[in-house]
């Protein structure tokens, strides 16, 4: 009787009190965004009106402002404002950033997991690939949920191709041939060096790779047999001989003239435009250069002239494959809870298939779920549909691991050491191996 | 204390406050940071306590006991009667007596895995995700990934796990997670051969750029000396320009200059030169066009210091010389330079302190390239601790790399005093003894 007439009374309460409005503001940060990708805060919005309407349903007023940024200065200052926004207390509430700032801004407590707010095994978050979400966790918990994939593939350009005497039909079994280990960097070499030599390109753009540090580099080592991480311990591996046959490479390439020797540090938009015009005969770069290629650029028939691969294999040792580098939903710690909360329920509902695929296909990206492929935007694109099938399933990621940031940076400035001439490939070698020692110490394992 | 004395301090208590947040707290702070292990992943303004999965590998070197890793790293959610009875009492008997007949006893690695278990309660279930995750939360036994704000909270929990008292300190002490002081920065700077690399690359920088700032600012002065007056303020009016340009729009004019399709590359390609990217093509190219690009900032500074000094020796000295049948270069070389000692030694050390810590036009045209030959000290420092793809920035050590600077800077300018014997320019004239 007691609970009935408690029960009661509140049934009273609720319906005499005027309904409590609740106010809150979400902001949202993506760093690495250009126009194209303005749906990684679209999304949020879309999200806060179906969570604001859910709630009305319920009974519930609630108001959500979402606040989007994404005009920062690079991703350093992107970073920058995110990380000492937190430590004064102002952080926004959602940032989109590299799955790689998952392990700093966790173990400096700038981030909250995601899996404290939200049900992974319930829909939407259940439909998003096993391997993407592994990407967003780090020391057993969820930290972010993805917000695109995408790969990074090795091109080429038909003409020159064709040019050097392949078929159609070759150009049609190469990705098969790449992924199968027949075609190697090696041959790639070679096939260069003949299209600088017959002139089909100009001399340094028979090779003509990523201008700066990223991702891509860490494909080239696993292409000599590098692993990033040890599987059993999760600590940073340095595999010598990997890593000079992939120093070895590049010094050959611009021996060879394929390569420039000053390629390193080139213009961006020149680069973009070189490739998307066939001035160079091989390249690599990511999914979402298709956007680029075919709308700034100019370039009217991309699968006409540009044929896409995995990174093939350097040497035996080694295996073709692909990096995916996912930028991630992440949520930042607030003073007030309930805006953790609502913000993971936005990052929950903004991974929906459907407004997923509106980001995927606007900016080039792939999808972060099975379900995507069955609605007719996502299945309609010709090129989310063929590289999500040729690339996605060999990408693997690099390692959430706290100190993957001056293992790659030191990796890179090895490369660029040999590249140039400055050093062999061995003494590049040796010298970031006695850096990450003294800098890494126990986490590192060399090989 | 008179009152005048205090009324001086008064007058003076902005500019000193000023003087001690914007110099003496960044010195300071540099100091501090550099003695630090300082970094994205422990924050900056101090960090909180929690083991987490990666942690437990690294406790047994540090001194925690094998059985008390053990103790830790047990499953992290069990129901048992104690999480049980905390389960009964904010979500009733019926459900505890239901999960105790579905999973008594049961063990569960994450949180997921006991939400799932959570799920399976049928006769009143828990429908909404926030309790399912507040249900989960009392079936906690482990502390693994949980963050204790205070050394209290956490020295709690783990005698609660029962973790041997000695044990406990260290475990404390791997747990913290914010920075803490080490010297290991400078022996770090001292085993790494690209810090030598990086001290001699700013050698190179700041003699070649300071010889060219102030041989080229000399010439300037002095040419435009002898130049009419209205004249000489057009030309160095033109020469000012770079000093004024903002450094992005400045060096982005250097590299339409010089890069593969740029300007040098066209005019040069009809008398059969390759086009190269003049800038980056090697490390003397590009330590040519730093030094350049630098000098033509410094020496315009440098000019119009220069010229006013110039202006301020009487013509009649000019005069004399002249009666005396002196040419123009010796006019220069007897009359003006003599008297120009303290204005280049004002500019020599000026900018070599300037130099030594500047790094933003490096920056925006090689960024350290080809292959780091152009990474000067200063860019080093702007690398270690800002910029980091990875995302992971190393405070502590990029203010170890400015701390050196400032030690290098201090020392230079005491050098400089004596060298120059500026206690003899700032003497009192002989005359008012």
């Amino acid at each position: 009787m007691k609970k009935m007439t408690s029960a009661l009374a509140l049934i009273a309460a609720t319906a005499a009190a005027p309904v409590l409005a609740e106010d809150i503001t979400i902001t949202v940060w993506a760093g690495g965004s250009n126009d194209s990708d303005h749906y990684r805060i679209d999304n949020i919005r879309i999200a806060a009106d179906m969570l604001s309407r859910e709630a009305a349903i319920r009974g519930e007023e609630l108001n959500i402002t979402v606040e989007g940024k994404r005009d920062f200065d690079g991703w350093d200052g992107f970073k920058q404002a995110v990380t000492l926004g937190a430590e004064a207390g102002n952080a926004p509430n959602i940032v989109v950033t590299s799955h790689l700032d998952i392990a700093p801004w966790a173990s400096a407590g700038y981030i909250v997991p995601v899996e404290d707010y939200v049900d992974l095994d319930a829909w939407p978050l259940n439909n998003v690939y096993g391997n993407l979400m592994e990407i967003a966790a780090f020391d057993g918990m969820q930290w972010g949920v993805p917000q695109d994939a995408e790969s990074r593939p090795f091109f080429y350009w038909k003409e020159t191709f064709a040019a050097l005497g392949y078929s159609e039909a070759d150009m049609d079994a190469m990705s098969a041939r790449v992924e199968a280990g027949e075609y190697t960097l090696r041959d790639m070499l070679a096939d260069a060096r003949k299209a600088v030599d017959m002139g089909l390109v100009e001399k340094g753009y028979g090779f003509y790779p990523r201008v700066s540090n990223g991702p891509d580099y860490a494909q080239f080592y696993q292409s000599f047999g590098g692993e990033l991480t040890d599987p059993e311990t999760g600590k940073l591996l340095f595999d010598r001989t990997a890593m000079t046959e992939m120093y070895q490479f590049f010094v050959d390439a611009v021996d060879a003239g394929v390569t420039r020797r000053n390629h390193i540090g080139t213009e961006w938009d020149q680069w973009y435009s070189e490739v998307a015009n066939g001035k160079a005969a091989f390249w690599h770069g990511g999914t979402w250069h298709y956007g680029r290629y075919t709308g700034k650029e100019g370039n009217e028939d991309f699968f006409g002239t540009v044929g896409f691969t995995l990174i093939p294999a350097g040497n035996d040792a080694g295996r073709a494959n692909t990096v995916t580098h996912p930028l991630v939903y992440l949520l930042t710690d607030q003073e007030d809870d309930r805006a953790e909360e609502i913000a993971a329920q936005l990052v929950a509902i903004a991974s929906e298939p459907r407004l997923n695929t509106l980001h995927a296909i606007k900016s080039s990206h792939l999808a972060i779920g099975k379900a995507e492929a069955g609605l007719d935007l996502y299945s309609g694109d010709r090129w989310a549909a063929e590289a999500t099938e040729v690339l996605l399933p060999h990408a693997n990621a690099q390692p959430n691991h706290p100190n993957y940031g001056a293992f790659s940076e030191a990796m890179f400035k090895g490369l660029e050491a040999a590249w140039t001439g400055v050093q062999t490939p061995e003494e590049a070698v040796a010298e970031v191996e006695a850096q990450l020692t003294a800098t890494l110490g126990d986490e590192l394992i060399v090989r | 204390m008179t009152r005048q004395t205090l009324l001086g301090l008064g007058f003076l208590s902005p500019a000193l406050l000023a003087v001690m947040m914007f110099f003496l707290l960044p010195v300071v702070l540099t100091v501090v940071f550099a003695f630090t292990n300082m970094s994205t992943s422990t924050g900056i303004l101090g960090g909180e306590y929690q083991i987490s999965e990666s942690d437990l590998r690294r406790l047994p070197a540090v001194g925690v006991g094998e059985d008390a890793v053990a103790l830790l790293a047990g499953a992290g959610y069990a129901v048992q009667p104690e999480t049980l009875a905390q389960f009964a009492a904010e979500f009733g008997e019926d459900r505890a007596a239901e999960l105790d007949k579905l999973h008594g006893g049961a063990k569960f690695d994450d949180q997921r895995a006991m939400e799932r278990a959570l799920k399976e309660l049928r006769r009143n279930p828990l429908r909404k995700v926030r309790d399912r995750k507040t249900a989960a939360d009392l079936f906690r036994v482990s502390i693994l990934g949980q963050r204790f704000a205070t050394r209290d909270d956490f020295a709690l929990a783990i005698t609660d796990l029962g973790v041997p008292e000695r044990d406990r300190l260290a475990l404390t002490e791997a747990a913290y997670t914010g920075w803490t002081f080490t010297t290991q920065n400078f022996e770090l700077l001292w085993e790494l051969p690209a810090t030598w690399r990086y001290a001699l690359n700013s050698v190179i920088y700041v003699v070649l750029t300071l010889a060219f700032n102030v041989g080229f600012g000399l010439f300037l002065a002095l040419s435009t000396f002898y130049l009419p007056s209205r004249t000489a303020q057009t030309f160095r009016a033109i020469w000012f320009l770079p000093r004024i340009l903002p450094p992005v729009l400045y060096v982005l004019m250097w590299q339409w200059l010089t890069w593969d399709q740029g300007f040098i590359s066209a005019m040069l390609r009809p008398f059969g030169f390759e086009p190269i990217n003049w800038m980056r093509h090697t490390a003397t190219h590009a330590w040519t066009f730093i030094v350049l690009i630098n000098g033509c900032v410094g020496a315009s500074l440098g000019m119009i210091l220069f010229s006013s000094s110039l202006r301020a020796i009487p013509e009649t000295q000019l005069f004399a010389a002249q009666v005396d049948g002196a040419n123009r270069w010796q006019q220069v070389r007897h009359v003006l330079l003599p008297q120009m000692r303290w204005p280049i030694l004002f500019i020599t050390s000026y900018q070599t302190l300037s130099l030594l810590t500047s790094f933003e036009y490096i920056l925006l045209a090689t960024d350290g390239g080809p292959g780091r030959q152009t990474e000067v000290w200063a860019l080093a420092a702007y690398h270690t601790a800002l910029s980091n793809y990875g995302g992971n920035l190393e405070y502590g050590l990029g203010a170890a790399y400015a701390l050196a600077l400032v030690i290098i800077g201090i020392l230079l300018s005491a050098l400089y005093l004596r060298f120059f014997k500026f206690s003899e320019l700032v003497a009192k004239p002989r005359i008012e003894q």
